[in-house]
């Protein structure tokens, strides 16, 4: 039988016949919407609610505001500069989680040695939680932390900033200890991706004297589309949410240049008792993270079907 | 993926391979080195001889074993269903979920709260494992879908036309195919389950249920914070998920597609 | 069959708004619970203060006149207390007992709604004179509308600075009283290699606005208690040169560079602690560090081995005259916390024998003072400095005793009455002035912060 010539791990075009031919999936879905739906959609509820009061969380006094903190937050700079951030967070960390995740599986698919000694490695800060690395980070940053004596020591000392002093430098920080965390995630993803792609593809090719970039890029690249799109949402998602590392780190500082929507939230809803204003952000968060998603997912099939 | 028959192209890869995991290794390196500072291994000493410690470690294995339970068998069925069944309204289910993943922690504490106070979960396992399960159910469907995607549905028709049901198809031919992802989505979960810090700290009040998360804050006072034994703690937190990872190293190998066509 | 998701769909969303219902029923008022005994029963106590050792001095002081009253403290981080503590009290499980600090994201202001009114049962502990005898900014700070919703069992005081004795020793260095021979300080120990000032201002904990409080009294005294009362304006040019001052100090070499980039806990304070820095300015709390088992005890949680590390000398100064206008150097305070009881608990009487025992009895008190960490606040109680062993008596004795004396004699307020919105706003403020932004654009965003946080 002969190998799937293109759709190798995108989605299969459907014909309307088929379509009408396959069983009902709606069991199948009802116990993961149970859970998550049924458990999270009353704090989604909740959220939307408060979001319409002037509410300190506490008190037994609430004023129903309507709109009026949604009006606050288009007429709030640091809401902008959050989103701003967010956007050079997503596009950064998603470009280098792509291209390390995928070039780190495909070497690591190659007969190379030690492959497990670097898988490992590559995975470990995965598993670290953020709330003990952070400090670590802190450190390495500082400025008389280890970064800069590295600098110093291969005789860059010209290079040495006070990091996370300095605005740019703090969110160009941030972003690398984010990429440092989720590379492994990306990494195992394509490695698992790639593992479903058919040997026999590779080998023909290679047999018709493809080198390597070639059989990348077109064999390998395409045929782990679904997971690059998942990681798109998947970073997309993260970005807007991102709370841990900023908050840890730089504490939305300094003069909020790595202010993220997360640590407004927190900060306006835990520090400032405005929990109308942060169930406003919320909300705003949930509807900018599902545009994208959709955004993201509407781009990609269009693009496959003028693939196909 | 490359190709390493030459010896040239073998040591530059591996080369190549080393820098790459340099910049990862160093924190890692400043962690260790973090932790044994000070005290030295007495700071490993102090953190294992914590009386509840072995408490702290069951409890977190138990949350973590619900929530993977909960979330493969949500996870693998979802897939399934979204990825190669018919639903009418499909995709509005599918960003019904995702839009789940989109709530930051803080906001979800009040509403939860309240919620698990009411059904008289509080101080229970179960006020931790049903959100962090409902938490990692869109992240695990959206990436499982996408994989389910990628086997072929004429192994699906085949089956029928044999006369199977979906759920021995699910079963016998879906599964099998579908360990790498499923190996994935176990770490990723165990991950998440053994670290989650915050829904533990709200949920759990006594020792006795408390999770191994919560370690580092007996060294973290208002004005002393023991940057060591936290470290120490970390370390030793991380060790189980370590050691999962490279024990299901196997799992991630190529899937058996090519082999299930012929 | 094509209808059943819809019939799903529905029964999904009943069971949602009945969830909802249910949820925000739980939400609204509390239940009036009995109150049980007085002197028997369990209490769950939540704090973000003291660690964990230190409750257990406290808790086991307490069981000695009250053995059958179970106490069980949980720490919780000082980051999250607000956070956890607000849906645990609008819940019906939340604490018996839980501290309130005097401002700020978990006041007695915030959670008042939630206090049980503790004015009758002081009153039966200390008599109807109890107002006399314990520090009145308490009392002020944690009375809400005619309610004494916490019980205030400690104080601290800021606005005074600690140096390395050994340091300054070494190089010769006299403690400086004026601008002029701070900078000249501070070039004698550049000039070795060192920093000086040492301050952090990542973070949210704020110890620059005691930095500029304490320079704003150099510039303009009285003019702080005004601001935080309402009766001026942040816009005022004092401020403006306040702001000036604290660039300047960077400028001329004072104060260290990179403050923006590295937070005051725990990066300033293990360094000092551990020799490296000669100035930092820290409130009265710091003075455990003149203890040797609390120094030894924080060299360690900074990384580095006690035993081969000398130990500093850590002696209290006072802030220098930044602006030269020879106004007098200041030491300001605030409660630093008091014991709330839970309006819903149901070991209330238990629950408020125990908070009232840790700042209103002569035991609890003296637990508290002998700790260094906190001032008590009950008058008549001293810290026993001879039950404590110093690092280096013959140099601190005398400069902890006056301090103690000059913190007891201190009425300006700190920061009760700051809001978060406004603390941040300081901050942002000196960030800013410290990333060399000018000093005259920052005051009007701290006005507005001001005014909105009321």
């Amino acid at each position: 039988m002969t190998a799937l010539p293109q759709s190798v791990g995108a989605a299969t075009t459907r014909s309307p016949r088929r379509r009408a031919r396959r069983p009902a999936g709606l069991p199948w879905i009802l116990p993961a919407l149970v859970v998550s739906v049924g458990i999270l959609y009353y704090c989604i509820g909740y959220t939307a609610y408060i979001s319409t009061l002037d509410w300190d969380g506490a008190s037994p006094l609430q004023e129903f505001v309507g709109g009026a903190n949604y009006l606050k937050m288009v007429k709030d700079p640091i809401f902008w500069q959050s989103l701003q951030h967010t956007v050079i967070f997503f596009v950064v960390s998603f470009a280098l989680r792509v291209v390390l995740g995928f070039v780190f599986a495909s070497l690591l698919h190659s007969r190379l040695y030690l492959r497990t000694f670097y898988k490992v490695l590559i995975f470990i800060p995965v598993v670290l939680a953020t709330a003990t690395v952070a400090p670590v980070f802190r450190l390495i940053y500082a400025p008389t932390g280890t970064l800069n004596q590295l600098l110093e020591a291969v005789g860059l000392g010209s290079l040495t900033q006070l990091w996370l002093s300095n605005g740019a430098f703090a969110l160009f920080a941030v972003i690398t200890i984010q990429v440092w965390q989720s590379t492994g995630v990306s990494f195992v993803l394509y490695y698992a991706a790639m593992g479903q792609i058919e040997p026999d593809i590779v080998e023909a090719a290679r047999l018709d004297g493809a080198g390597d970039f070639r059989v990348l890029r077109s064999i390998v690249w395409p045929g782990v589309r679904g997971t690059t799109i998942a990681l798109a949402i998947l970073t997309a998602i993260d970005s807007l949410k991102t709370f841990d590392v900023p908050f840890l780190v730089t504490s939305g500082g300094p003069s909020f240049a790595t202010e993220f929507l997360g640590t407004q939230i927190y900060r306006v809803s835990i520090a400032y008792a405005q929990v109308g204003y942060g169930g406003s952000l919320s909300i705003v968060l949930l509807v900018l993270a599902l545009a994208a998603a959709i955004l993201i997912n509407v781009t990609a099939r269009r693009r496959e079907r003028l693939d196909v | 993926m490359f190709e390493t028959r030459r010896i040239r192209t073998r040591v530059g890869l591996q080369i190549l391979l080393t820098v790459l995991v340099v910049p990862f290794v160093f924190p890692l390196v400043a962690m260790v080195q973090g932790s044994l500072a000070g005290a030295g291994w007495g700071n490993y000493a102090t953190v294992l001889s914590l009386p509840l410690l072995p408490g702290f470690f069951l409890n977190s294995a138990l949350v973590a074993a619900g929530v993977i339970v909960l979330v493969l068998v949500c996870t693998l069925m979802a897939s399934f269903g979204f990825s190669k069944l018919h639903i009418p309204g499909k995709e509005v289910f599918f960003w019904l979920l995702l839009a789940c993943l989109t709530m930051p922690g803080v906001v979800l504490l009040a509403p939860l709260f309240a919620t698990v106070t009411q059904v008289g979960a509080y101080n229970t396992l179960w006020a931790v494992i049903l959100p962090l399960a409902a938490l990692q159910i869109p992240f695990t469907v959206l990436l499982t879908r996408n994989f389910v995607d990628g086997i072929p549905d004429q192994l699906i028709e085949a089956a029928r036309v044999d006369g199977a049901n979906m759920f021995q198809i699910f079963w016998s031919i879906m599964l099998p195919l579908m360990r790498p992802i499923i190996a994935a989505i176990l770490v990723l979960v165990f991950i998440n389950s053994w670290n989650e810090f915050l829904f533990p700290l709200l949920f759990l009040n006594t020792p006795e249920q408390q999770t191994i998360t919560l370690v580092p804050q007996y060294f973290v006072g208002q004005y002393n914070n023991d940057q060591t034994k936290v470290l120490a703690a970390a370390v030793l937190t991380g060790l189980p998920v370590v050691i999962a990872y490279i024990c299901l190293q196997r799992f991630f190998e190529r899937g058996l597609a090519a082999g299930a066509l012929k | 069959m094509r209808f059943s998701h819809l019939k799903r769909a529905a029964v999904a969303a009943v069971a949602g708004a009945v969830l909802v219902s249910l949820g925000l029923a739980g939400c609204s008022g509390g239940s009036t619970a009995s109150a049980g005994s007085a002197t028997k029963g369990t209490v769950n106590w939540w704090s973000w203060t003291p660690d964990n050792d230190l409750a257990g001095r406290e808790i086991a002081e307490f069981n000695k006149q009250y053995p059958d009253i179970k106490v069980n403290y949980k720490k919780v981080p000082i980051d999250n207390y607000a956070a956890l503590l607000r849906p645990a009290l609008a819940s019906n499980s939340g604490p018996d007992v839980f501290t309130v600090n005097a401002s700020g994201s978990f006041s007695g202001q915030t959670f008042a709604a939630y206090a049980y009114d503790l004015t009758p049962d002081i009153k039966k502990l200390l008599g109807s004179d109890w107002k006399s005898k314990i520090a009145p900014t308490g009392v002020k700070a944690f009375t809400i509308k005619g309610r004494l919703v916490a019980a205030e069992w400690a104080k601290v005081g800021a606005g005074n600075m600690w140096i390395n004795q050994e340091l300054f020793t070494k190089y010769n260095v006299q403690v400086p009283k004026t601008y002029a021979e701070w900078k000249t300080a501070c070039a004698t120990f550049r000039a070795n290699g060192l920093g000086c000032f040492a301050e952090g201002l990542s973070g949210t904990s704020g110890f620059i606005v005691d930095t500029m409080h304490s320079i704003l009294d150099s510039v303009k005294p009285g003019l702080w208690s005004d601001l935080l009362a309402g009766k001026a304006k942040w816009t005022d040019p004092a401020v403006v040169q306040a702001y000036q001052l604290l660039a300047n100090m960077q400028k001329d070499g004072i104060l260290d560079e990179g403050g923006n980039g590295i937070m005051q806990y725990p990066d300033v304070n293990n360094s000092f602690l551990t020799g490296k820095v000669p100035m930092v300015q820290m409130g009265t709390w710091y003075q455990q560090y003149a203890a040797t088992n609390s120094l030894e005890a924080a060299v360690k949680g900074a990384g580095v081995d006690p035993a081969t590390t000398p130990k500093v000398t850590i002696i209290p100064i006072d802030f220098p005259d930044v602006a030269g206008k020879g106004n007098p150097p200041t030491l300001f305070t605030d409660p630093d916390a008091g014991q709330a009881v839970n309006a819903k608990s149901k070991n209330r009487a238990a629950a408020v024998t125990f908070a009232l025992w840790l700042g209103n009895t002569k035991e609890g008190q003296q637990v508290v003072a002998n700790n260094l960490d906190e001032f008590p606040t009950l008058n008549g109680v001293e810290v026993q400095f001879d039950k404590v062993t110093l690092v280096n008596p013959d140099a601190q004795s005398k400069p902890l005793a006056e301090l103690t004396a000059k913190l007891k004699a201190a009425t300006e307020v700190r920061s009760y009455g700051i809001s978060a919105e406004l603390s941040q706003a300081l901050i942002t403020a000196a960030q800013n002035v410290i990333g060399g932004k000018s000093a005259s654009d920052q005051v009007a965003a701290i006005q507005t912060a001001a005014t909105s946080g009321q």
